[in-house]
């Protein structure tokens, strides 16, 4: 297709590369015949969040790559043949297959590539990369077949493959040369605590040795690593993750300069020493000298090679390496000068290893916020951030940004100053955002975002924005955008009333049809597999929360139907409706623990739980207890928990009810139901109140006539007594109207509020409950009453049908060791007759495998 | 105990210092009138003070007289050491010549200044003096403040040898008066058996902020000067010039009487928990004494020690007994506060949590060490607000809170 504009050609199709298309057919009309030159078989796709792919996101939902975005655009892509060469005099770029493709402008964004320590064996097979979908499907073939895992390199990256394969169940290893973890972004106590955190995920962490060499065995694959301070692990794979390097290879050839330690010399507008060449993200070396590997100052450099093309000046002068992520479930940030290198530089610091807490800020000597470390708590990385690159001293006595958030909420962004950068990769400053909105009329996130171009880039201020603009609407007195997260617009209760009404069966549609725009986040996606859970029966979907796209929608305790415990093992518990069990059934409970060398505890909802399971050993377990009567508890679930009960008139005598009768038969009728939160709920057989359901969800107390129905209690952390909405109810209008209190709960509180919060917000409050659900003044209790027939009649037990079905047992068994092999990773030690989790210091002692 | 007789008790006492003084106040005012007599023999020149407020003094806070103890109706013998004693006969023969019988001794000879052996000038070894130049001083005694004082009133610029309480305070004191001071420390951060890394610094950011600069790592191996000194000499062959310099590396205890009487000795005059010695009718207390393997050499535990003998002795309670102290230190010397209780440095269990709060912007360093609900030890700098709540819950064993953040918290930070 040749036509009169000029060609574009762009070489490597990465993050980067793709931001930088988009940016560039974002700026308008097309000026350019472009054609992309990938090596990889797939187009660009979120690396940030590979790892997600072991926990169940697909390829397709990592892809970058737009439906139609070619054919929109014109863009001629041609995946899996890289460029091999640059003819600068020819302007012609030469690929493997010998394709030769003129240009009249070249944009490089060949990426980079992992460093691997050249120690002596470190191509047998077993040792990988950490960078490529492929390189991951790779580790995942070999971790089946192999116990323990060790990762060559505890940064960033590292600390994300390691995460990975104690996911898939290996026992794990981390080996870093530096004396400390992530010793670029954290400082020397960051660094202890981070250490400790990981280590009681039962981590083995290495500082202070590097790799020695691998040792091979009998088959040829890896079978060890020695280590350089003299000690050696037992693994039989590696996963090198020492950092990265370059790809500037093409550049070399061709001529141009590249940096002292590699990389691609560019200028303010991402130019190479030839102006027809451009080079931008991580095989670039920025005009400030250095060589960025973090996705912002990528897009931003992207952002200016467009904006240069479409003929706009534009300048990457430099980034912030400011990075906020969670890393094994650990949250770690740092921003600016987080070593407090500066001159007079003044550390404030608050760190509490019961919490697992470490934050430190540098402060100047006049004041000035220069940088800081956060470990274990994250929150005020938002504020923080923007105020270290405001440049003004501080108005808040810096002690205040360390300590833990008041109830009151954390300090939020009326704290930062007008000329604070909010969004760092557009430099957007807090008072252009207020501007947007004061002048602007922008109402929305979305409106502030096209208007100001802040949260395009790396997106990790979007949540602040969001509180930026809150806020100034607010001091405007326009309403508040209520939407649950920069993805939806409409609040949880909305959702579930799209959802229902027009029968959405899928998070994709919802968001196509209903949301901004974006992929979901971990707020959204939760939210609307709850509501979808609740919904499916009504919706004809499959009612079982693993199936189809509802899968990668889940908590971590729903992935596994199990609940996640401190040292990696999971819980197991069986429901026991009502707290009734036969003594075969507790002869069955306690033969499972026994062989399987669960520890055992009897729980406040008057059941047994289980504890120390590894993910392998799930279905086994389930499997028995499946084949003895017994069910999934749900314990794992923001759904119904137990509901308990006395032991009522049956045996004793001051009893008026049959107590355990009634709360087997609610337990078993909302056994399973998704709420947004967990349910909890109790019957007492007289007003003596031996079940505690004054405290519950919904908690039934007998009277000589009948059944009073209490609401809306709550123990735990804020303890609300239930209110009472029945009394003296006969059996019938008790079970009606506790269906309806359910079901208009799950239809409209806000996500992980329980019913004590949604009924003190209710307006009108009990009252209005009562007209609703009692008298029916919103004419709904019909549907509500359909949908709570639709859940009972459609309810299966989940670990019945994921035992029957090889395709969802694959998600446990899968990750799994061989048969029979025990989980290293997980080490327990004897305590008062039990096993309990082997403490981080106990782990040398307990052994490594 | 000694049985009673009708004539008083005699209580003699070797040594007037902090611990004779408390002795033989809290003894007068808790015995029957009459029942015993006391008295002190001690080798200075005045009555007993309060000697942890000499850098005080020397920094001008303080007139010597403010410093003054009570003693009761304790007859007190200036300029007098015991120089023997005769636990068979119960005699004891002091430096004035005189011998005196006595019912009960007990030894309050306190402790004496350590001088490293490298610290002699060079061309003049072995001179056989313990300060062998002019302008070279220890700070234990009144008499010692008032030469420091007014030798520092002509000098130009001055080192302090050692950085412990006492080193931290002489430089202070020193920088108040207006004088160039040098603090000059082996180890590699100051006051390292009581701080961890970070309540140092902290110290240090204070005592820079008062003019004093601050050398640590690198111990003295020498003073230079010809009649006075004119330098310092480091390990690692640098120098600092000073014509004033002041010895505050330690002090030992004084045992040199007990030992010649055959009592046992080790570190300290050895004493059980009634705080008796190896000998009948002879007790130790304070900076000489040695419980339980501990010498505290804090004027705390020897107040602590003289208490328990009071009540034994005045017969107020003669079951008494010393169990040993609790550590605290405590320091407050001009805009620097330092506290620290319990253990708190070194390497903690790995069942042991600790809360730091720290803000170098205010000069605060604070930190809890907990194990459970027990609060082993905790850190103050430049803010001892907390202090009365966490010395009860150190002392007392009391478990803290579940969220023992707010006991660092103080009202300036409380949200």
């Amino acid at each position: 297709m040749r036509d009169h504009h000029p060609h574009l050609v762009l070489v490597g199709h990465g993050m980067a590369g793709q931001h930088f298309l988009q940016a560039l057919v974002g700026r308008g009309p097309a000026a350019w015949r472009i054609t992309v030159l990938a090596e990889e078989p797939r187009p660009a796709y979120d690396r940030v969040k590979l790892t997600s792919w072991f926990t169940g996101t697909t390829a397709d939902e990592l892809s970058l790559w737009p439906d139609g975005f070619a054919d929109d655009h014109g863009i001629d892509l041609t995946l899996d043949d890289p460029a091999t060469a640059i003819d600068r005099t020819a302007r012609t770029v030469t690929t493997r297959s010998g394709r030769t493709v003129p240009y009249d402008a070249l944009v490089l964004a060949t990426g980079s590539r992992p460093f691997v320590p050249p120690v002596p064996g470190h191509d047998t097979p077993g040792c990988f990369v950490y960078r490529t979908i492929e390189d991951l499907e790779a580790i995942r073939a070999r971790a089946g077949a192999v116990g323990t895992g060790a990762v060559v390199g505890g940064g960033l990256l590292g600390l994300e493959a390691a995460g990975a394969l104690r996911a898939m169940g290996l026992a794990t290893h981390v080996v870093e040369f530096a004396p400390r973890l992530m010793a670029v972004q954290v400082d020397e106590g960051g660094g202890a605590t981070l250490r400790r955190k990981i280590e009681e995920l039962g981590v083995v962490v290495h500082t202070g040795a590097g790799a020695g060499g691998i040792e091979a065995g009998a088959d040829g694959t890896v079978s060890g690593m020695t280590l350089t301070d003299g000690g050696r692990i037992d693994t039989g794979l590696v996963v090198f993750s020492a950092g990265v390097r370059p790809r500037d290879e093409l550049a070399r050839a061709c001529g141009l300069p590249v940096g002292e330690r590699g990389g691609i010399v560019v200028d303010e507008a991402c130019r190479t020493a030839d102006p027809r060449i451009l080079a931008i993200g991580e095989c670039a070396q920025a005009a400030d000298g250095r060589v960025y590997g973090l996705v912002a100052p990528a897009y931003a450099m992207a952002e200016t090679a467009a904006a240069g093309l479409a003929g706009d000046a534009a300048a990457f002068t430099g980034a912030d390496l400011a990075t906020k992520l969670k890393l094994l479930g650990v949250d770690v940030a740092s921003f600016g000068d987080a070593h407090g290198t500066g001159e007079g530089a003044l550390e404030v610091l608050y760190a509490n290893s019961r919490e697992g807490v470490y934050k430190k800020l540098v402060v100047a000597p006049d004041g000035r916020l220069l940088g800081g470390v956060l470990v274990g708590d994250t929150e005020p990385f938002d504020v923080l951030r923007p105020l270290a690159a405001a440049g003004t001293p501080l108005t808040t006595p810096p002690e205040h940004l360390v300590l833990p958030a008041p109830a009151d909420g954390p300090p939020g962004p009326v704290t930062l100053p007008d000329e604070a950068v909010v969004c760092s990769c557009h430099n957007v400053t807090k008072a252009t955002l207020r501007a947007a909105v004061a002048d602007g009329g922008c109402t929305d996130v979305a409106a502030v975002k096209r208007c100001t171009k802040a949260g395009t880039g790396c997106g990790s201020c979007v949540k602040m924005i969001g509180t930026v603009v809150d806020a100034e609407l607010a001091s405007l007195g326009t309403p508040v955008d209520r939407g649950l997260c920069e993805h939806f617009a409409h609040t949880r209760a909305e959702l579930f009333e799209i959802v229902r009404v027009k029968g959405i069966t899928t998070f994709s549609r919802l968001l196509d049809e209903h949301g901004r725009g974006g992929e979901g986040c971990d707020v959204c996606k939760p939210t609307v597999g709850s509501v979808l859970a609740t919904l499916n029966p009504e919706l004809g979907n499959s009612v079982h929360i693993l199936d189809g796209e509802q899968a990668a929608l889940q908590d971590t305790n729903d992935h596994f139907l199990a609940n996640l415990q401190r040292n990696g093992s999971y819980s197991v518990v069986p429901r026991v409706p009502g707290g009734e069990i036969t003594p075969a059934g507790l002869i069955t409970i306690g033969e499972i623990a026994r062989d399987f060398g669960l520890y055992t505890k009897i729980t406040g909802g008057q059941r047994i739980d289980m504890f120390g399971a590894t993910v392998d050993q799930l279905p086994l377990i389930w499997r028995r207890l499946i084949d003895a009567g017994f069910e999934s508890g749900h314990a794992y679930g923001k759904a119904l928990r137990t509901v308990k009960s006395c032991v009522g008139q049956t045996w004793c005598r001051y009893g008026v009810q049959d107590s355990v009768a009634l709360a087997i038969e609610l337990e078993l009728r909302y056994r399973g139901l998704r709420s947004p939160h967990k349910i909890k709920s109790a019957v007492s057989g007289c007003a003596r109140e031996c079940a505690e359901a004054q405290s519950k969800d919904f908690g039934v107390i007998a009277t000589s006539a009948g059944w009073n129905l209490y609401v809306g209690g709550n123990g735990g952390m804020t303890p609300r007594h239930a209110d009472l909405l029945l009394t003296d109810a006969d059996h019938a209008t008790l079970i009606r109207t506790i269906d309806r209190f359910l079901m208009f709960y799950i239809r409209t509180a806000d996500r992980l509020e329980r019913t004590a919060p949604w009924l003190e917000r209710l307006e009108g409050g009990l009252d209005h409950l009562r007209d609703v659900i009692v008298d029916d003044s919103l004419g709904i209790c019909g549907e509500l009453d359909a949908l709570m027939a639709r859940h009972t009649s459609t309810y299966q037990d989940e670990w019945r049908a994921t035992l029957e079905d090889p395709e969802r047992l694959r998600r446990f068994v899968s990750f799994a060791n061989a048969p029979g092999t025990p989980d290293p990773t997980v080490r327990f030690l004897p305590e008062r007759g039990q096993i309990r989790p082997a403490r981080t210091h106990e782990m040398a002692e307990v052994g490594t495998p | 105990m000694t049985p009673r007789t009708a004539r008083p008790l005699r209580i003699a006492v070797a040594g007037a210092g902090m611990a004779a003084a408390r002795l033989a106040q809290q003894t007068l005012a808790q015995a029957p009138p009459g029942t015993v007599r006391i008295t002190l023999y001690g080798q200075e020149p005045r009555a007993p003070y309060n000697r942890t407020l000499l850098t005080g003094v020397l920094a001008g806070r303080y007139a010597p007289a403010d410093l003054a103890l009570p003693t009761g109706t304790a007859a007190v013998h200036r300029a007098t050491d015991v120089v023997a004693f005769d636990p068979a006969a119960r005699t004891l023969r002091t430096s004035t010549g005189a011998t005196a019988p006595y019912d009960v001794l007990v030894l309050a000879t306190g402790a004496e200044p350590v001088l490293p052996a490298g610290l002699h000038p060079h061309g003049t070894p072995g001179t056989g003096r313990d300060v062998p130049l002019r302008g070279v001083h220890t700070l234990r005694t009144l008499e010692d403040c008032a030469r420091l004082g007014e030798d520092a009133r002509h000098a130009g610029r001055a080192v302090v040898v050692g950085g412990g309480v006492l080193g931290v305070g002489t430089a202070l004191a020193l920088a108040a008066r207006g004088l160039p001071v040098h603090l000059l420390h082996r180890a590699p951060h100051l006051m390292e058996h009581h701080l961890d890394a970070g309540a140092a610094a902290t110290v240090r950011r204070g005592l820079e902020a008062a003019g004093v600069r601050v050398r640590t790592g690198h111990a003295v191996t020498a003073l230079h000067g010809g009649q006075r000194v004119t330098g310092a000499e480091l390990a690692d062959g640098s120098r600092h010039d000073a014509d004033l310099a002041v010895l505050a590396c330690g002090v030992r205890p004084r045992t040199a009487l007990a030992r010649t009487a055959g009592l046992t000795v080790r570190s300290g005059v050895v004493v059980d928990d009634r705080l008796a010695t190896s000998a009948p009718g002879v007790y130790a207390i304070g900076d000489c004494a040695e419980h339980r393997g501990t010498v505290h050499g804090r004027a705390e535990a020897a107040w602590e020690q003289a208490d328990v003998l009071a009540a034994r002795l005045s017969g107020a309670r003669p079951q008494a007994r010393y169990r040993g102290s609790f550590a605290l230190l405590r320091l407050s010397a001009g805009a620097l506060d330092v506290a620290a209780l319990g253990d708190c440095t070194g390497e903690h269990g790995p069942d042991t949590d600790s809360v730091r709060l720290a803000d170098a912007t205010r000069g605060t360093y604070k930190k809890l060490v907990l194990r459970g609900s027990e609060l082993l030890g905790a850190l103050l700098v430049g803010d001892l607000t907390p202090l009365g709540d966490l010395t009860d819950a150190c002392e007392r064993g009391e478990p803290v809170p579940p969220d023992p953040l707010h006991l660092l918290m103080t009202e300036g930070a409380s949200l």
